[in-house]
């Protein structure tokens, strides 16, 4: 349906592969609470009119008249900024930084997708299954990380890391870039933590 | 105060969180809801309108998704998951679209301004698409895949093929909708009723018409007792008691007739002024006149024991010194019975109601064959609170019976030009259940599978514009029309006249399991695909592909638990009637689309919600009005 008669106001372009990430991760997220309302709603919730005035999305009521937001108060709080579902700025700093990583030699970490500083340990062993995230960059020319008992190389590879995002993080102009790093930093040493436990 | 909100994303949501709502209960392995209340009563169900309409729900747009669903259940009786299924997949599809080619020749504020109006013309043109060219569609490409099975055949004989079709088609309704355990005793149950039913020399779908209209007077049901001991009764039932003690009866003709007023004048009605002793000469009392009225009263009873009336029905409740008499009289008397009951009745008997007690013609006569009384079930009547108290004693109820009515006709208005009178031996289903709400579900399922048939047996008529269409491709599609011609054989040969030809032909059912979606998805392609290929119009092919892509999500719900399957008989459609998944009905998954598509059109045209303070009656506008200038001055 291209347009029609007439100069277009605004120039339309196809989304960007960050979008599509974006828009590929609310549509999980709309499903999840979809579900989760869903669930609520069987349990005997009122589906109210109105939407949160946080998130946007429908309210639910219990039988004690108590309302209730299944976004908020139940899927996680603190991914918000980190999450590039809900961050656009979040999603293309991502992308930028899967294109630093497959420039750089070392095996690369790439943070979390969903979760910020969540557990360490799935981002150690080996991302291949879940590749929708971790595709392009991070895929590329990476030798599969040997098992969780062992390894020196891995924690040398987070403490490389580590080592260039707090290089990194001292020069850092933007506040968006320093919060990045911060939480690469965060999941870097998550991730040094639970190797330490495995290795003990 | 108003809201304005992004209407796409909440059309979106609204109906995703409906789909998770009856998702697991959708398909042949779904699982059943089970609902309580406060006071303990439980209940377990599988409809998709039972459940939906439990929910609690304030928003506008999710109640008016149910009321679509719940208007669509009550004309074709199935479908509602597959309603949501569809629509929320339809929603999806429309929405993917809409953002990756937004419409641009206006200008609009937002992009999501643009992606709403995209929408919105994209559910117009599915519209459009659907209502000039889905029948034809499906007539061409998808029913001749299937089987027509004609009405005629059905009543022919209990072993005949066409009986077998449509047992199996109730069989796999009732699967779904009750379970597989009892699933074949109550279709050939129902079988049984429909063949007492149905009617010679007439329509063929009339039967099914006359018992969805009448359903709620020919069935009884009793709770306490399994599901097997359902059964067919001889006879109509009158859910009440006798008002008199029954007398024993004669071999003759009973007659029976049915006063829709009250016999003996009512004294003390609320705004009645009676004046006493005006205009003659003695005085008079009030005394005088129950006394008048008394003697009026017996003369009445007097008239109708000439005429050998031994049955009264009435449908309000008579006073006690009409009872009194009627008892000395030796008649039976039943009072209160319900309209429907009446009607039936009368529809039945030939008699019509005597609304002037004082003017009885032959035609106000029934004639009966007997007249007993039947104990059905240990369990307390509802709709007749004032018997249940005299019979609580007991743990009986006794209901009325009346029997087959020898010379009985049954007149039908057809096409509003000529009386058919058929001779038709009424039969009554008495339907059990365990509880209180299983056998309500049992009747309500009963109910459904009735409007089922009649919807699949009901001519689709063909509309002017395909009409007109056929006869300008008539050679394009001969062949086809030959196909249809030898493969149905049972088929009627209306197929011969394309302008008067119904387009779907009733009775046309093929195997479940998602075969009519994905006969229809590739007929959907074939169509994109040689639309853009001939650039005949650039508007049926984005709609059509996108149809198609929606389509696919019933089956792969269907076979959520076995991919394998779902890609088996993706490719295997054409290996058709296989024994296990059981049949469905053409017409009502016809129906069913349209519904959906007019949902979508409704819901994309919905901009704002506007809230409101107080609820907006008719009648208190102007209270309305002065309240909300008050909140206006507040704010």
């Amino acid at each position: 349906m291209a347009a029609s008669g007439g100069e277009p106001d605004f120039e339309w372009e196809p989304p960007s592969e960050a979008e599509m990430k974006v828009i590929q991760a609310r549509r999980e997220r709309q499903d999840k609470i979809s579900k989760l309302m869903g669930d609520y709603l069987l349990k005997g919730y009122k589906m109210l009119g109105d939407c949160c005035d946080v998130c946007g999305t429908i309210l639910l009521q219990d039988r004690q008249q108590k309302k209730y937001c299944v976004s908020c108060q139940e899927l996680d709080s603190d991914i918000d900024k980190d999450n590039p579902a809900l961050n656009a700025q979040a999603a293309l700093s991502q992308v930028r930084e899967r294109q630093l990583a497959a420039q750089s030699p070392a095996p690369s970490q790439t943070p979390e997708l969903n979760g910020g500083p969540s557990n360490g340990q799935p981002s150690v062993s080996v991302p291949q299954p879940r590749p929708e995230h971790c595709e392009g960059a991070a895929a590329g020319g990476r030798a599969l990380l040997p098992p969780p008992a062992v390894p020196p190389p891995p924690a040398e590879a987070v403490l490389t890391k580590l080592r260039w995002a707090t290089t990194q993080l001292q020069g850092a102009a933007s506040l968006e870039a320093s919060i990045q790093l911060c939480s690469l930093i965060t999941s870097c040493a998550n991730s040094l933590r639970s190797l330490k436990e495995l290795s003990q | 105060m108003c809201s304005f909100f992004c209407p796409f994303m909440s059309h979106g949501s609204v109906v995703g969180v409906l789909e998770a709502v009856i998702l697991r209960s959708f398909g042949p392995e779904g699982g059943q809801v089970l609902f309580t209340r406060d006071t303990g009563q439980a209940m377990l169900s599988r409809s998709g309108t039972h459940i939906l309409r439990a929910l609690h729900l304030e928003h506008p747009l999710a109640r008016m998704v149910v009321e679509c669903v719940w208007k669509h259940s009550t004309v074709t009786g199935d479908g509602s998951k597959t309603f949501i299924l569809l629509l929320a997949s339809l929603l999806r599809k429309i929405h993917t679209t809409a953002s990756r080619e937004p419409h641009v020749s206006h200008s609009y504020n937002s992009l999501e301004a643009a992606e709403a109006a995209t929408a919105r013309h994209l559910a117009d043109k599915l519209l459009a698409f659907a209502l000039k060219e889905l029948d034809d569609l499906i007539a061409m490409e998808v029913a001749p895949h299937g089987r027509c099975v004609s009405w005629e055949d059905f009543t022919a004989e209990m072993h005949s093929p066409a009986n077998h079709y449509v047992q199996k088609l109730l069989a796999s309704f009732f699967h779904m909708r009750l379970g597989y355990v009892h699933c074949a005793f109550i279709s050939e149950l129902t079988c049984e009723l429909l063949n007492h039913w149905k009617c010679i020399d007439n329509l063929p779908y009339f039967a099914l018409q006359f018992l969805k209209d009448n359903f709620p007077a020919i069935h009884t049901p009793v709770s306490g007792f399994p599901i097997t001991s359902s059964r067919l009764i001889e006879g109509q039932v009158i859910h009440r008691d006798f008002a008199t003690p029954y007398p024993q009866t004669d071999h003759q003709p009973i007659k029976a007739v049915v006063f829709t007023g009250y016999l003996q004048p009512r004294l003390l009605n609320t705004g009645d002024v009676l004046e006493v002793g005006c205009g003659g000469t003695e005085e008079r009392s009030i005394v005088d006149f129950s006394a008048w009225t008394e003697r009026s009263l017996q003369c009445l009873i007097a008239n109708l024991q000439s005429l050998g009336v031994s049955v009264l029905l009435s449908v309000v409740k008579q006073s006690a010194a009409v009872l009194a008499l009627a008892t000395q009289a030796e008649m039976c008397f039943v009072d209160c019975v319900s309209e429907d009951e009446l009607s039936l009745f009368a529809q039945l008997s030939g008699a019509t109601p005597i609304s002037d007690c004082w003017r009885i013609e032959p035609e106000h006569i029934a004639e009966l064959t007997f007249c007993r009384p039947i104990l059905l079930g240990p369990h307390r009547y509802e709709n007749m609170p004032f018997f249940s108290l005299t019979c609580k004693a007991t743990h009986l109820h006794a209901k009325n019976y009346l029997g087959t009515i020898h010379t009985s006709h049954l007149q039908t208005l057809v096409a509003d030009v000529f009386i058919i009178r058929v001779k038709v031996k009424p039969y009554s289903l008495i339907i059990c259940g365990s509880g209180e709400g299983q056998t309500d579900q049992y009747a309500c399922a009963f109910q459904d599978a009735i409007r089922m048939l009649f919807t699949t047996w009901e001519p689709i008529p063909a509309t002017g514009t395909t009409a007109a269409k056929r006869t300008v491709q008539s050679d394009k599609r001969t062949s086809s029309y030959t196909h249809v011609l030898t493969d149905s054989s049972t088929c009627t040969s209306s197929n011969l006249n394309p302008l008067h030809k119904c387009v779907l032909q009733p009775g046309c059912i093929m195997p479940a399991g998602g075969t009519f979606e994905f006969l229809l998805h590739h007929a959907l392609l074939k169509l994109s695909h040689s639309c853009s290929a001939s650039n005949d119009t650039n508007i049926g092919v984005p709609v059509s592909r996108l149809l198609a892509s929606a389509l696919l999500s019933v089956p792969k719900q269907i076979y959520s638990h076995s991919p394998g399957q779902f890609l088996q008989t993706r490719t295997r459609h054409n290996a058709i009637f296989t024994q296990d998944m059981g049949l469905e009905s053409v017409s009502c998954k016809y129906e069913l689309l349209l519904a959906v598509l007019q949902c979508v059109t409704s819901l994309l045209r919905v901009d704002t919600i506007l809230r409101t303070h107080t609820a907006l009656h008719t009648q208190s506008l102007a209270d309305t009005s002065w309240e909300s200038t008050e909140d206006e001055a507040e704010n």
